[in-house]
C-alpha cells in the first residue's frame, strides 16, 4: 500500500515537472515577437509597465548597472566614471523617478541571465553586444527616434553609423573603442629601426625581426589576443576585405582570399616572434610594455596612454596600423529596456544624452583617459588647455586624432563575428606561434572549426 | 463477519493516518527534490531537443520527431571541439582516480601515523585547498610563463634552447594543465584520514597479534575497512575532473587541444552571440550521463577490487 502512495506522488510530481518543463516550449502566439519589436521603440503602456516599475520609498527607481566597481587604487578611471553617474543620480533625487547606478562585475551574466528570463536591465552600460536574444525579443529600446529627435547623432559619433541594425541602434557606448599600434622608440632604435619608417605589413615584420634578433631580453611584440587585432588591421588595407570584416562571418569569408592571407601573414609574424611571447589575454604581459620597456610594440588602444610608466613616456608613442589603418568600434554600451513606464524610459534617455554631452565627454577624455564617442569634442585643445604637462593627456589626444584621421577605419571582428569565432582564431594563432608548427595545416582545421561554429 | 469487517476497517484506517504522516514528511524532500534536481534535469533533457536560441530564447521549440536528434546531430558530427572536450574530460576522470586517490590516501596513511608535528603538516597541507581554483588557475599561469616562470628553466636544464610556452603545445598543455589541478587533494585527503582514524584500535591490535604491522596492515585491515569512503571520494574526484573548467579558461581557453566538456557548454550558451542553449544542454545531457557512467563504474571497480583482496586474503 505504502509503495503504491509513493509510486503514485512520484509519478505526479514527474508528471508536473514534465509539463512544466514543456510549459516553456509552447509557441508563443504568431507574431509576438515581431510585435514586441515594433513596440521596442515606444514606452510600454501602463499594464506591462506596472510589472517592471520598481517603487522604493513611495518613488520610482531607474537601475543602472554598470562595470566600474573597481576600487579607486586599483582603476582611477572607475571612480571617475562613478562620479559622473552619481552626479546625475544627484540631480535627480528629488524628481519623481530617481537614479540607482549598481557598478557590478558579471554585468554580460545579468543581462544573459535576464534576456533568459524574457527581462532585461532598466538602463546597462553593455559588456561587448547586446544579446541577438534581447533584440529578437524586443527587450531593448531603439534609440535611434531619440538620437534623431534630439539632434545627437554627432554626440554619439561612430555609434551612430556602427551599431545600427536595420535601421535600429540598440546601444550607445560613451567611449569609442579606438586601437592602434604603440612603439617603443628606444627598443627600435636599439635594433636600429624607426617607427616612421614602419609603412607596410612587411616593414613591421622586418623591423620585428631585428628586435627579436636583439638578444637582449626584449622582443617584437605581444601575439595571440594581439594577432586578430594585426589580421584585423590586415584585412582592412582591401576593400574586400573591409567588407568581411563588416559583415557576419560566412562561409565565403571563411573561404576567402583575403581572410586566408591575412591569417596565414599574421601566423608567420607570430611564429618568428615566439610562442614565449604569445598570450590569449595582452594584459597578461603588458607590463612587458608599459613599465619594464622591452617590447618593440604592442596593439592597444588609445587609453594604454594612461598605463605607460613616467620612465618610458618619452620613448612610447602611439602610432596606426601599418597602411594606414585603425580599428574602432563603438561595441556596446548604454542599452534601455523597452518595458518600462513612461516616467522611467524619460529619465533614461535623460541619461543617455547626459553621457554623450560634451561636459561629461570632456571628463572621460581626461579623467577617465579614454576616447570619447561625441565627434564634437576637441581632443587636442582639451588636452592643451588641461595644461602641456600631462604627457599621458598629450599622447591620448594624439592617439585618438591619429585614429580619427585613419585612412582605413574599421570595426573590431569580434563585434561582427563574435566572441566564440575571435577564441578560435586566437587559439590557432597561439598554436603556431611554436616554432615549427604547420600554418598551412592549422589553417585548414581552422577553417573547419570556424564553418562549424557558424552552423 | 460483520466484526472482521470492523477490524479491516480500523487496520484501513491506521494505515491512512500512517501513510499520511509519512507523505507529511517525505513531502518537502520530494518537493525540494522535483524542484531542485528533477526539473531541470527533465528540462535540460526535454530541450536537447528543442530549438533554442538567440532567435527564440523565450519559447523553446520542439524539433518534432522528423528532426528529433537535430542537436545531437551538430553536436556529435558538427561541432570542432566535442571530441576533444570528451576525451579530455573523461581522461581528467579517469586521472582523478587513478592518481588523486591514490596520492590522497598514501598521505592520509601517511598522516594516521602518530608522529610528532604531524598535525602541523596535516594543517599546512591543507592550506592549497583554500586558494580557489580560479586564483590557482592565475598562479599556474605564471608557473608556466616562459618569460618568467619556473617550469622553461627546469626544462632548459635538459634542453638548452627550450623556450615555448608549455601551454601551446598540444600534448604537454594537457598534462600541465592537469598538474594544475590534480595534486590538490586536501579535501578527499581528509575524508580519508578520518575514516582511518575510526577504524576501532581493538582491530588494529587483533592484526598486529597476527602479524599485519605497519603497509601489511594498512593494506589488509585499514584499507578494505574505509573502501566505502575510497569509493565515495572516488566518485567527488572523478566527477570533479569531468566538470574542469576554471583551469581551461583561465590556462588556455581551449587552445593547444586542451577543451573540456564544461568550457564547451560556455562556449555554446555565453561565448557564442547565437546563443545556442538549445545545443549546449545537448552537451549537458552527456555530461549528465557520463556523470551516470562514472558512478556505475566505479562501484563496479570498486565491488570487483575489493572481491578479489577478500579472495586473497583467505
Amino acid at each position: 500500500m505504502k509503495k503504491r502512495w509513493l509510486s503514485v506522488l512520484l509519478t505526479l510530481v514527474l508528471g508536473a515537472s514534465l509539463l512544466s518543463g514543456c510549459g516553456n516550449s509552447g509557441s508563443a502566439p504568431a507574431g509576438e515577437n515581431s510585435q514586441r519589436t515594433e513596440e521596442a521603440s515606444e514606452p510600454a503602456e501602463s499594464g506591462e509597465a506596472a510589472e517592471s516599475t520598481e517603487k522604493t520609498g513611495g518613488g520610482e527607481v531607474l537601475e543602472f548597472y554598470h562595470g566600474y566597481y573597481h576600487d579607486e587604487s586599483e582603476w582611477p578611471a572607475a571612480k571617475v566614471m562613478r562620479d559622473i553617474y552619481d552626479d546625475f543620480a544627484a540631480a535627480h533625487a528629488d524628481g519623481p523617478v530617481t537614479f540607482k547606478p549598481i557598478p557590478v562585475e558579471n554585468r554580460g551574466e545579468i543581462v544573459s541571465a535576464q534576456v533568459a528570463g524574457g527581462n532585461f536591465p532598466d538602463v546597462v552600460d553593455v559588456d561587448g553586444t547586446v544579446p541577438q536574444a534581447a533584440i529578437s525579443q524586443g527587450l531593448v529600446m531603439d534609440l535611434k527616434p531619440y538620437i534623431d529627435e534630439n539632434g545627437l547623432q554627432d554626440a554619439v559619433g561612430l555609434n551612430y553609423t556602427q551599431n545600427q541594425v536595420d535601421g535600429h541602434i540598440y546601444t550607445v557606448h560613451d567611449q569609442i573603442e579606438s586601437r592602434g599600434m604603440w612603439y617603443n622608440t628606444a627598443v627600435l632604435e636599439s635594433a636600429g629601426v624607426k617607427a616612421e619608417d614602419i609603412k607596410s605589413w612587411d616593414d613591421f615584420g622586418a623591423a620585428m625581426d631585428k628586435v627579436n634578433g636583439l638578444g637582449d631580453g626584449s622582443y617584437g611584440y605581444i601575439a595571440g589576443q594581439g594577432s586578430l587585432f594585426m589580421m584585423n588591421a590586415m584585412l582592412a588595407q582591401t576593400e574586400a576585405g573591409q567588407a568581411l570584416i563588416a559583415g557576419e562571418l560566412t562561409q565565403e569569408t571563411i573561404e576567402s582570399a583575403e581572410f586566408e592571407e591575412a591569417f596565414k601573414a599574421a601566423a608567420t609574424f607570430d611564429q618568428n616572434n615566439g610562442s614565449d611571447h604569445t598570450t590569449d589575454n595582452i594584459g597578461n604581459l603588458m607590463d612587458d610594455f608599459n613599465k619594464k620597456g622591452t617590447v618593440g610594440a604592442l596593439f592597444n588602444g588609445v587609453w594604454n596612454a594612461s598605463g605607460i610608466d613616467a620612465t618610458l613616456e618619452d620613448a612610447i608613442q602611439p602610432s596606426l596600423f601599418p597602411g594606414n589603418t585603425a580599428i574602432a568600434s563603438a561595441g556596446g554600451g548604454i542599452s534601455i529596456s523597452s518595458g518600462m513606464d513612461e516616467a522611467k524610459t524619460e529619465l533614461a534617455l535623460e541619461f543617455l544624452a547626459y553621457m554623450v554631452s560634451p561636459e561629461v565627454q570632456e571628463r572621460i577624455f581626461i579623467g577617465v583617459q579614454a576616447a570619447p564617442c561625441n565627434a564634437g569634442v576637441d581632443l587636442q585643445a582639451l588636452a592643451e588647455s588641461e595644461g602641456s604637462e600631462n604627457p599621458i593627456l598629450i599622447k591620448l589626444a594624439d592617439a585618438c586624432s591619429q585614429i580619427k584621421g585613419a585612412e582605413n577605419v574599421v570595426i573590431n571582428v569580434n563585434y561582427t563575428w563574435g566572441g566564440d569565432v575571435g577564441n578560435s582564431i586566437i587559439n590557432a594563432f597561439m598554436e603556431c606561434a611554436v616554432s615549427g608548427a604547420d600554418i598551412d595545416a592549422r589553417f585548414e582545421q581552422l577553417k573547419q572549426e570556424l564553418t562549424a561554429l557558424i552552423a | 463477519m460483520l466484526k472482521e469487517s470492523k477490524t479491516s476497517f480500523r487496520r484501513g484506517g491506521t494505515g491512512w493516518k500512517r501513510n499520511g504522516f509519512i507523505l507529511a514528511f517525505l513531502a518537502p524532500t520530494l518537493a525540494a527534490f522535483a524542484i531542485f534536481y528533477l526539473y531541470p534535469i527533465v528540462t535540460v533533457i526535454f530541450t536537447s531537443f528543442c530549438k533554442w536560441d538567440y532567435t527564440n530564447i523565450n519559447s523553446p521549440e520542439f524539433w518534432g520527431f522528423k528532426e528529433l536528434w537535430n542537436n545531437y546531430q551538430y553536436i556529435f558530427k558538427t561541432y570542432p571541439y566535442f571530441w576533444e572536450a570528451l576525451r579530455n574530460s573523461s581522461l581528467w576522470a579517469l586521472l582523478g582516480i587513478v592518481v588523486q586517490i591514490p596520492a590522497a590516501t598514501v598521505v592520509a596513511l601517511a598522516f594516521s601515523r602518530k608522529i610528532k608535528g604531524v598535525k602541523l603538516i596535516r594543517n599546512i597541507y591543507i592550506i592549497p585547498n583554500m586558494i580557489s581554483t580560479a586564483a590557482m588557475g592565475m598562479i599556474f599561469l605564471q608557473l608556466y610563463s616562459p618569460l618568467y616562470g619556473i617550469v622553461n628553466p627546469v626544462i632548459r636544464v635538459f634542453n638548452r634552447d627550450f623556450k615555448e610556452n608549455i601551454l601551446l603545445l598540444k600534448g604537454p598543455a594537457f598534462w600541465a594543465m592537469t598538474c594544475a589541478y590534480i595534486f590538490f587533494t586536501g579535501t578527499t585527503t581528509l575524508l580519508i584520514l578520518g575514516n582511518i582514524m575510526a577504524v576501532p584500535e581493538d582491530v588494529r591490535e587483533a592484526a598486529v597479534l597476527d602479524g599485519a604491522d605497519g603497509l601489511r596492515q594498512d593494506w589488509y585491515i585499514t584499507l578494505p575497512m574505509i573502501k566505502g569512503t575510497l569509493k565515495t571520494v572516488s566518485i567527488l574526484a572523478a566527477t570533479s575532473g569531468f566538470l574542469l573548467y576554471n583551469e581551461v579558461y583561465f590556462l588556455t581557453k581551449g587552445a593547444a587541444g586542451t577543451y573540456s566538456i564544461s568550457y564547451v557548454i560556455r562556449e555554446l550558451a555565453i561565448t557564442s552571440p547565437r546563443t545556442q542553449f538549445g545545443r549546449a544542454n545537448t552537451v549537458a545531457v552527456v555530461q549528465i550521463l557520463a556523470g551516470m557512467v562514472i558512478i556505475i563504474l566505479v562501484n563496479g571497480l570498486y565491488s570487483i577490487s575489493f572481491k578479489k583482496k577478500k579472495g586473497e586474503g583467505r
